[in-house]
């Protein structure tokens, strides 16, 4: 679903990833550790496509699993990994299994299928979270040609997505993020994932500063909401709690701009019991 | 009359943001052919005017409690002083209330002056929609009075293609009296918004604002003063500006509090936002405060769009043109939110989206 080949990054001529390797099919989460600054964030951006974060090498190839319409059913994704990378994908991905994701506008990788979980969610005085919401799953649902939900019927997704993950229903009719508190966010970025359900989601330290009940309401919800044989995580994060929650299949260590070790569960262990720097070395 | 037009000059304080050169031109030219009025009423269900060029339209207009005839008023304001001769009035006693009244000024190029005066008596109730469209100079002046308790809503779209809409009003209000105007500006026209308002009674309170939006090579202003002459006064100002390509929008905004004044309570908001570097914004809060025991907060501030905002839209699927939309609005809805009536509040909501979506 995803395939990250030698990717190198810079922020303001500063590498940041320096070569970095990873593949994730369809069906699979994978996470990610690492110690502060190695890149994790910045691997969430690149994905993401935010302004600023410059590729300088390296391709990262993107199919959207089995979205309906999108891809044809009896494309096999590796066959058409290695015939598209010849050839990209002209059709921004509406004709083609496997798309250069690193030719596409943020908005276009979301109508896609790409979700990101901040780690530090962006607050939005003036738009409230059910207009924001709307207009974000509209403007996916336009973009993909599919019909676009009324009010009524929004609002009816929006409060079971709500109530799923333990989030005040009077939050969804605030503007967005402000005066949540960092857990508050936290929840509504996966109350957001909910709604918009995506195909593929990088979850930013998604964990952090939540406490044991918030922790047990978002883990959840990530496998409620993602836990699908045509859907994949990249789930960021610094603490093996989450994971015991989610159980990824994979879990990678990543330092100094590289995947340096990947194993199972059994890494993230480790990690927590021996630290970054032994394992890491 | 024409011969007599005297403007101010940019050396002047007050008037140092204005680009004036048009007018003298426009108050030469004649008047063409003016566009259909219908289109604009909200429907309030109230008396509707329509003046053309500054002429009533008789067959357009129901007068309901509003009175046509020659106005005195008296002004030395350098461009409400050229609105004279007949107007319009609305004079309600006491305890009387009017549905919403609107009025349309279509200008069909030139100039046009219309002088009017609004009176309501103690406890009357009236709120006022006026919307500006065509092209030319539309010059008013109106003078406003509230007596105890009385509650004025007015609401102001200035919408015309192009030209010049210059608004002068002079307002005093009474004890426990209220004055709440809203200005948009979401036109191809320059304009410039000229308040005087005086709380001259205990408790009375005086809310003024709007949003000027700009592009191309338009200038757009207010250069307002709220006066706080008694005791337990309240006031809200919130203007916000937003400016494009090489336009300029400026917001000249003050308070005084006299020094009887005791227990004012004054708040302030004068906010910029530049959609291009090449655009300029003015501000200039000014506090005047002659009373010791008052509370008055004021902030201005100019920025850009938020990056990190656009990007986290952008990341849920938000095309960058609507994205810089939804935000700009957000940022101007402060302003508009003002209006109390949830008709004219999405009227005028219509008004800056449609300007948004042409500009963005
Ligand atoms: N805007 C920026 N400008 C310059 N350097 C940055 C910027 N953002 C992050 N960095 C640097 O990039 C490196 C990786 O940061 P980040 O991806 O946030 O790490 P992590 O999420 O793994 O903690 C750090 O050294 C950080 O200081
Ligand atoms: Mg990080």
């Amino acid at each position: 679903m995803l395939k990250i080949d030698n990717l190198h990054a810079e922020i303001d001529g500063k590498e940041i990833l320096k070569g970095l390797n990873l593949e994730v099919n369809a069906g699979e989460v994978h996470a990610i550790m690492g110690p502060n600054g190695a890149g994790k964030s910045t691997l969430g951006y690149v994905l993401g496509g935010r302004p600023g974060y410059e590729v300088t090498g390296g391709s990262v190839m993107f199919h959207p699993a089995r979205h309906a319409g999108l891809v044809p059913a009896s494309a096999s994704p590796q066959a058409e990994a290695l015939a598209d990378k010849q050839t990209p994908a002209q059709g921004r991905g509406d004709d083609h299994g496997w798309v250069d994701l690193l030719e596409l506008e943020p908005h276009e990788r979301a109508a896609l299928g790409l979700f990101l979980g901040f780690q530090y969610p962006v607050e939005i005085p003036g738009i409230s979270n059910v207009q924001f919401l709307r207009e974000a799953l509209n403007s996916q649902r336009k973009a993909r040609g599919e019909a676009l939900l009324s009010g009524g019927e929004f609002l009816k997704l929006a409060r079971a997505q709500a109530d799923g993950l333990g989030m005040d229903q009077e939050m969804l009719k605030r503007p967005v993020n402000v005066g949540f508190s960092g857990g508050e966010k936290k929840r509504n970025e996966m109350v957001q994932m909910g709604i918009i359900a995506p195909r593929f989601a990088i979850l930013d330290e998604t964990d952090s500063g939540l406490d044991i009940d918030a922790l047990k309401a978002v883990g959840e919800g990530i496998n409620r909401i993602m836990r699908a044989p045509d859907k994949a995580v990249l789930l960021i994060t610094h603490y093996e709690r989450l994971l015991e929650i989610v159980a990824p299949d994979f879990v990678h260590v990543l330092a100094g701009g590289r995947i340096v070790r990947s194993g199972g569960i059994e890494l993230a262990r480790q990690l927590e019991a021996e630290g970054y720097a032994q394992v890491a070395a | 009359m024409v011969e007599l037009l005297e403007l101010p000059s940019r050396r002047e304080e007050a008037w140092r943001w204005s680009r004036l050169d048009a007018l003298p031109e426009l108050a030469r030219a004649r008047h063409g052919q003016a566009g259909n009025a219908a289109q604009h009423f909200i429907g309030l269900g109230g008396p509707r005017l329509v003046f053309v060029d500054g002429v009533l339209d008789e067959d357009a207009s129901e007068l309901g409690r509003v009175s046509i005839g020659a106005l005195e008023l008296a002004t030395d304001h350098p461009l409400g002083r050229q609105a004279t001769g007949a107007g319009w009035a609305l004079t309600l006693d006491r305890d009387q209330a009017t549905d919403g009244i609107e009025i349309v000024h279509v200008a069909s190029g030139g100039a046009n002056h219309l002088p009017a005066r609004i009176t309501l008596a103690e406890d009357a109730v009236a709120s006022v929609v006026e919307t500006y469209v065509g092209e030319g100079w539309a010059n008013r002046l109106t003078q406003i009075e509230l007596a105890r308790s009385a509650r004025l809503m007015r609401s102001v779209r200035m919408l015309q293609g192009s030209g010049f809409v210059s608004i002068r009003d002079e307002a005093t209000v009474g004890e426990g009296a209220s004055l709440v105007s809203v200005f948009l500006g979401a036109g191809g026209m320059d304009c410039r918004i000229d308040d005087a308002i005086t709380c001259n009674g205990a408790a009375a309170y005086a809310e003024l604002g709007g949003a000027l939006l700009t592009d191309g090579n338009q200038r757009q202003e207010c250069a307002v003063s709220l006066r706080h002459d008694a005791v337990n006064g309240q006031s809200r100002q919130i203007w916000r500006a937003v400016a494009k390509d090489v336009s300029t929008a400026s917001l000249a905004a003050r308070v005084e509090v006299a020094r009887g004044a005791q227990k004012t309570d004054g708040e302030q908001s004068l906010r910029g936002l530049l959609l291009d570097r090449t655009a300029t914004i003015n501000l200039k809060p000014e506090l005047e405060i002659f009373a010791d025991d008052v509370k008055c907060a004021h902030g201005a501030t100019v920025g850009e769009l938020d990056a990190r905002a656009l990007f986290y839209l952008a990341s849920r699927g938000i095309a960058p043109a609507r994205a810089r939309g939804l935000l700009t609005r957000a940022f101007v809805a402060d302003a508009i939110d003002r209006i109390g009536d949830e008709a004219t509040r999405d009227a005028f909501s219509v008004d800056a989206d449609a300007w948004l979506e042409k500009t963005l």
